[in-house]
């Protein structure tokens, strides 16, 4: 049996760069087809709930947002060594703290966890409400999509391009977004009387 | 001489519930929350489409994803007096349910059971006398002395190996820890378990919303579900015939599992009834729908002030006139211009970021207040909201966990002793149990609804002119939820989310009254001040959640929780 392989963006798609993982995400579900043992997510800010995607996962890849001191747009990649080096939070008030080594950290007591792991680093820019993606890291989504086809063809996985039109988030800020549901047809005068 | 002590896990740019209290005698006497992060988030959405309004609302937060994504939808429908075709209302409430159950499982045993569960206690526990026990109080298969032995091993093995990995920074050994080693070995075993029953209701939130974290299935009017019994594309029979088989085994696990062991805990901290009462006064909405134009409601809402049960108001619609006309936001201790209290609907979200000062300006959180009172929301809201009304399955779930914390710690647990710590931890085991029942009931009337032949999903919205106001709320994990929205021309004019952990982490109000978290806090013993585990438990007990999301993973190791004592 193939081994199954997860592909997670990691972040809030409404604080700027934070949302580069869903971003590189969203590139990989759009541009490319990938055998059936791989799952592409969009993961947003999971918390523990990170656990649910854990499970049963033999190799994760996941893309976050980082901060590490390095330029803007830097692209780090971080084993599972690395990720598990400082443990858990020492306190935990809320299910929505940093949880990435506290999920690996269960996922492994219940005998479950990964045993493969790339975590794909992003140095954002800025994480303003509303304000997209800044230029460094759409550059860096781009290298990161390059870093998980090499890690696929490591994990001896085959992909296929699908399209080669530019990804559009739908979370884009206001001035470059088009309305989600479709052109709004359903203005109409007012029915209710109110 | 009073000392302070500061709780706060510090990231770099992540907001989080920061608690201070002030310590006299080895007892809690004032009490500060305040959350470090500005979550203006609601300000994306102005002079957006209403009907992609959810798909942002989504993503305040990454473990109340779907909640957002309701209430949402229900703001834009109640603005427009839009009906939601009755089979969207039920699978509407199946992954409400579903993720429910999911959120209050994960919180009682990933999230706050190793504040009264000692790892440290669970080698020495005898797997054949804890499985012995086991039998005693609950019919559950898998409390087997091999299923014991082999979770016993689990901590050995972390144990021997020196690094404690993720039981490193629990308070063991703790005075207040108190449950004899084999009962702490039946709750960690319980503790892995849940992982597995966790997950399979994530699942019925995934098949019926073909994703998660994210469902994408919503519209406003309605579910984008294509039903067809017969066609493997669509919501068939086979599908929900596995959703029926995934509920029945998670409500066998709340049923024998989860249930039982918040009893068995209760019984055994039966102090714990008596501290962290806070504010009584209760706040929760009705929800699940019964019909298309929501003429009933599985789950009862309400009002209780001053802990008066007998004087409980009931609310007759998730959008009754009352509690739409009686919600404020204060924000004389936030971080926000203003000098009044405001309507959601006329509600600003204008920063003034101060120092942390707790006689001024404190919290980026407001403080929501229904006639100008401070509210609890959450489970033990609705529960006691329920139970006052007379509400039969509350009732039958709150009896029977009553009745079994009575018989195992031999003491006569009345309603009453709800008002507390445990309380809260009780009332959201008893709501998820309830919420069990209620998820086969609604899977049932989605069934029976298709059967009749109607498969319709969706009513189309249609925008006026001119400026229309709604609110949506739903009865989230954490409580009361509502979002209002102002629409105008067909696009957002405002847009506010007064969020549970809102209503309960809010800071003092123009009065000076205390939120929820603080008030609780109050008279708190404290064993060892310089490890207050028991203000965690009581902060725990109500399912915090700052909803202002914002994970940036830090190598360095940098996200640091602090417990300083000064």
């Amino acid at each position: 049996m193939k081994r199954k392989i997860t592909i997670g963006g990691i972040g809030s798609v409404l604080l700027g760069d934070d949302g580069v993982g869903p971003y590189v995400a969203g590139m990989l579900e759009a541009g490319y087809k990938f055998d059936e043992n791989v799952t592409v997510a969009d993961l947003g800010t999971p918390g523990l709930d990170l656990l649910a995607h854990l499970s049963g996962t033999d190799a994760l890849i996941l893309i976050d947002s980082v901060s590490n001191g390095a330029p803007p747009g830097t692209v780090t990649l971080y084993r599972k060594e690395d990720i598990l080096r400082h443990g858990p939070a020492p306190v935990r008030m809320d299910p929505h703290s940093p949880v990435l080594s506290e999920s690996l950290l269960i996922a492994e007591l219940a005998g479950e966890g990964p045993q493969d792991i790339l975590l794909i680093g992003i140095t954002g820019e800025q994480y303003e409400v509303g304000a997209g993606l800044s230029e460094p890291a759409r550059k860096a989504a781009a290298q990161a999509v390059v870093e998980i086809l090499a890690e696929l063809d490591r994990l001896d996985t085959s992909h296929s391009k699908l399209s080669t039109q530019p990804f559009s988030a739908w979370w884009k800020p206001m001035a470059e977004a088009l309305p989600v549901a479709g052109p709004a047809e359903t203005l109409a005068p007012a029915l209710t009387g109110r | 001489m009073s000392k302070r002590i500061t709780i706060d896990p510090i990231t770099r740019i992540e907001g989080h519930l920061r608690i201070d209290v002030e310590v006299e005698n080895y007892a809690v006497g004032n009490a500060w929350a305040s959350c470090t992060m500005w979550r203006g988030i609601e300000t994306i959405l102005r002079g957006r489409d209403p009907r992609d309004a959810w798909m942002f609302t989504q993503r305040f937060c990454g473990v109340c994803t779907t909640v957002h994504a309701m209430a949402s939808v229900r703001a834009v429908e109640d603005a427009l007096k839009l009906p939601v075709p009755a089979n969207a209302q039920y699978i509407r409430n199946l992954i409400l349910i579903a993720h429910a159950l999911h959120d209050h499982i994960v919180h009682f045993y990933q999230l706050s059971a190793l504040d009264w569960v000692d790892i440290l206690q669970i080698p020495k526990a005898d797997p054949a006398a804890a499985s012995k026990l086991a039998e005693t109080i609950s019919p559950w298969t898998r409390n087997s002395r091999n299923e014991l032995k082999a979770a016993q091993d689990k901590v050995k093995a972390v144990a021997a190996s020196g690094q404690l990995g993720i039981f490193q920074n629990g308070y063991w050994g703790h005075p207040a820890m108190r449950l004899s080693p084999e009962v702490n070995l039946l709750a960690f075993t319980h503790y892995v378990q849940a992982l597995e029953y966790q997950r399979k209701a994530l699942q019925v939130v995934g098949m019926l919303g073909s994703k998660t974290p994210h469902i994408q299935n919503l519209l406003v009017g309605g579910v984008a579900n294509a039903i067809d019994l017969d066609n493997q594309s669509a919501l068939n029979m086979e599908k929900l015939e596995m959703i029926h088989t995934l509920l029945d085994e998670v409500v066998t696990f709340i049923n024998q599992v989860y249930l039982i062991d918040v009893c068995a805990v209760a019984a055994m901290y039966p102090e714990w009834f008596k501290i962290g009462s806070g504010v009584t006064n209760y706040l929760a909405v009705p929800d699940l729908p019964l019909d298309s134009e929501a003429h009933g409601y599985d789950l009862p809402g309400g009002v209780i002030m001053h802990g008066d049960l007998a004087g409980v108001h009931g609310f007759a619609t998730a959008s009754d006139p009352i509690f739409r006309q009686s919600v404020t936001e204060d924000v004389t201790h936030a971080y926000y211009q203003g000098d009044k209290p405001l309507h959601p609907w006329e509600g600003e979200t204008e920063p003034d970021f101060t120092q942390w000062d707790g006689e001024k300006k404190y919290s980026w959180v407001k403080s929501p207040r229904y006639n100008g009172q401070p509210m609890q929301v959450g489970p033990l809201a609705q529960v006691l909201i329920g139970y006052a009304q007379g509400h039969a399955l509350t009732k039958k779930y709150a009896d029977l966990a009553l009745g079994q914390v009575s018989a195992i710690g031999k003491i006569n647990a009345t309603p009453a002793l709800l008002h507390s710590t445990l309380g809260r931890h009780a009332a959201r085991a008893i709501r998820a149990a309830m919420l069990g029942e209620l998820a086969q009931k609604h899977w049932g009337l989605l069934v029976d609804n298709i059967a009749k032949g109607d498969l319709t999903v969706h009513n189309e919205p249609v925008f006026p002119y001119g400026e229309v106001e709604g609110v949506g709320t739903h009865e989230a994990p954490r409580g009361t939820l509502s979002h209002w929205i102002v629409i105008k021309g067909g696009k957002i004019k405002n847009y506010q989310a007064v969020v549970p952990s809102t209503w309960n982490a809010s800071p003092r109000d123009e009065s000076g009254a205390h939120g929820p978290y603080e008030a609780s806090l109050l008279r708190t013993p404290l064993a060892r001040p310089e490890e207050p585990l028991e203000v965690l438990r009581t902060v725990h007990s109500f399912d915090p959640c700052m909803a202002c999301a914002c994970h940036t993973f830090d190598p360095t190791g940098r996200q640091i929780a602090r417990v300083k004592v000064l």
